[in-house]
């Protein structure tokens, strides 16, 4: 055996078993994009299997592309993920920043702030839309009950009562509609993704230059500049890396918009994508290139960054 | 170093405190689920027993009958196995291969590898579903749950074995190389007692993965493998009645995985960022 034989053996199980699971599903989620292909038809029963005779050209992208939903579900996906990104980024520099020097107690901060990263999808959309948002039953009911009553109470004051009395009652708002579980899903993803943020910028704080903090500090430079000038051009790398690992991650969205918003008109691609699997397979598969087309934009960018640091 | 000392009196209270006030808040959710969870289901939904109320482990003792825990969790368990298993017998030579004897090519498989990673899964839902169902019979069974969570994971798995083994000296390989031990010694006697550390958080991390996913593990599954995703997503409890039980069936079922997390929390940046980020 040569010495290059034993290496390539040892990758070639690896290399097979991925090429087989992307290639297989992919190469069929093509073929199925170009041609017509239902699952439940009285009127056209040839077009409830698979053949090439039903061949539909673009048909099937034509139709995808032009449908209300595809618009409103690419839409909400982005901004959904966009929120998502921004908020996890500006929480986890606050966050990495609070816990980088050392104080009591700072393992167990770490641990709480760390937490939900590990809490279940399934678990966390559960746990969010109802013990803590339902307008009724959760949390949300009752902080916005507790208020009401402050207030009533408030409006017994002989002066300031005047002012409380003008106050109208505050109803809870429910996250159960269309645009406010859209809310509702970003609130419990951010949750859960903020640690990741904080463990990223938290790692790469820790690598920061201290001579040169020290140095800036000895020149005058106040916080608010050292953090402009020296911790977010040495944050930036990370700051990418997590707004695009994060945009993979978050743009195939699922569990939590199936549990949000089953059935009241908030979706995102991939779930849009569910609803036509349900019978129009040819549409399902072409909104499955087109999300599989806007997940490589993100992906060729994450690709060269990690790329480029491999070798060293 | 004086500079630094300098600090103020006034932010040296402060801001631990807002940490802490910080993270408290922030494990809330958390803590909520766990405390509802001694709460009868009448209980969890009354304000005036927000926090006064008997606590009871009702709850816990009755899972099996409320929700048939156990084989939720005894499927969770086998298929996470199993696939962590199956991604490190494959992971590891791969990435042994890759660390100690790279070719002009090793650079782009990995990346490759990555790139699986990164197609979105809603884009193959029905060809999975066809094939599984209609072609190879499959569907529904731990041996299909176990292949898919491995090859989700596969490319992290080998990945981060990546990063871990190139910190080895090439030189103790080729050591043993020279004593004429088998590619299989190497790597048995030499690489995982070495790399040991590493090879053991990249097996938690998938663990942890395997048993948190959420998409397959439900498309894919009716009720002989169905996990405790597939459990809780069909048990969603829109009208609040059950509260109580629906809350220790979730401690029960994210608890170890937590857990299990407070001691990978290093080794998931390199996971995560697939060694852009150490």
């Amino acid at each position: 055996m040569s010495k290059r034989t034993l290496p390539r053996l040892l990758q070639t199980p690896a290399v097979i078993l991925l090429l087989v699971w992307m290639l297989v599903p992919l190469g069929m989620t093509l073929y199925f994009s170009f041609i017509r292909y239902v699952l439940n038809s009285l009127r056209r029963p040839e077009w409830t299997s698979p053949s090439i005779s039903n061949w539909r050209g673009f048909g099937n992208y034509e139709y995808v592309y032009n449908s209300k939903d595809f618009w409103f579900a690419l839409q909400n996906s982005l901004f959904i993920v966009g929120s998502i990104l921004v908020l996890t980024v500006i929480l986890g520099l606050a966050f990495a920043m609070l816990v980088n020097r050392s104080f009591p107690g700072r393992g167990i901060v770490r641990v709480l702030l760390i937490s939900p990263f590990f809490v279940m999808p399934a678990v966390n959309a559960v746990l969010w839309i109802n013990m803590i948002l339902d307008p009724v039953l959760g949390l949300n009911g009752l902080a916005v009950e507790g208020i009401n009553a402050a207030v009533k109470g408030l409006q017994d004051f002989p002066i300031l009562g005047a002012f409380f009395s003008l106050w109208p009652e505050i109803e809870p708002i429910s996250f159960r509609a269309t645009q406010t579980s859209a809310y509702a899903v970003i609130m419990m993803v951010t949750w859960q993704w903020t640690p990741f943020a904080v463990l990223i910028f938290m790692t790469s704080l820790q690598s920061e230059d201290e001579q040169q903090k020290e140095a800036a500090i000895l020149d005058g430079a106040n916080a608010w500049s050292r953090f402009r000038n020296l911790t977010i051009p040495h944050l930036a790398r990370p700051i990418a890396i997590v707004v695009m690992i994060q945009s993979i991650f978050h743009l195939s969205l699922y569990a939590e918009i199936e549990i949000v918003s089953r059935g009241n008109g908030n979706k995102n691609l991939p779930y849009l994508i569910g609803e036509f699997t349900s019978n129009n397979i040819g549409a399902a598969s072409a909104a499955g290139i087109f999300a599989v087309i806007l997940a490589n934009i993100v992906a060729i960018f994450l690709l060269r960054m990690v790329g480029k640091n491999l070798m060293d | 170093m004086a500079a630094v000392a300098q600090k103020s009196k006034f932010g040296h209270i402060f801001w631990p405190v807002l940490a802490w006030v910080v993270a408290l808040i922030f494990f809330f959710p958390i803590f909520w689920l766990v405390f509802t969870s001694f709460k009868t289901d009448a209980d969890a939904v009354k304000p005036e027993f927000l926090f006064t109320f008997k606590p009871t482990l009702d709850n816990y003792l009755n899972m099996t009958e409320n929700y048939d825990y156990w084989r939720f969790a005894i499927n969770s368990v086998i298929t996470s196995t199993f696939a962590t298993t199956l991604a490190l017998v494959v992971g590891v030579p791969a990435a042994y291969a890759m660390a100690f004897n790279p070719s002009r090519h090793t650079k782009d498989i990995l990346v490759w590898m990555l790139s699986t990673k990164m197609l979105p899964a809603a884009a193959v839902l029905y060809p999975m579903t066809f094939l599984t169902k209609n072609f190879l019979g499959i569907y529904d069974t731990h041996f299909l749950v176990i292949l898919v969570l491995c090859l989700i994971n596969l490319p992290i798995v080998i990945w981060m074995l990546f990063t871990y083994f190139k910190e080895i000296p090439k030189e103790i390989i080729e050591a043993g190389k020279m004593d004429g031990v088998s590619t299989w010694g190497e790597i048995k006697d030499i690489l995982i007692p070495l790399a040991w550390g590493g090879v053991a958080s990249t097996a938690l991390l998938c663990f942890i993965f395997c048993w948190n996913e959420a998409y397959w593990t439900v498309r894919l599954t009716t009720t002989e493998a169905a996990t405790l995703s597939k459990l809780i997503e069909g048990n969603r409890a829109p009208e609040g009645l059950f509260f109580g039980r629906l809350s220790a069936v979730s401690t029960a079922a994210v608890g170890p995985i937590v857990v299990l997390g407070w001691f990978c929390q290093k080794q998931l940046v390199r996971g995560l960022t697939f060694g852009a980020v150490k």
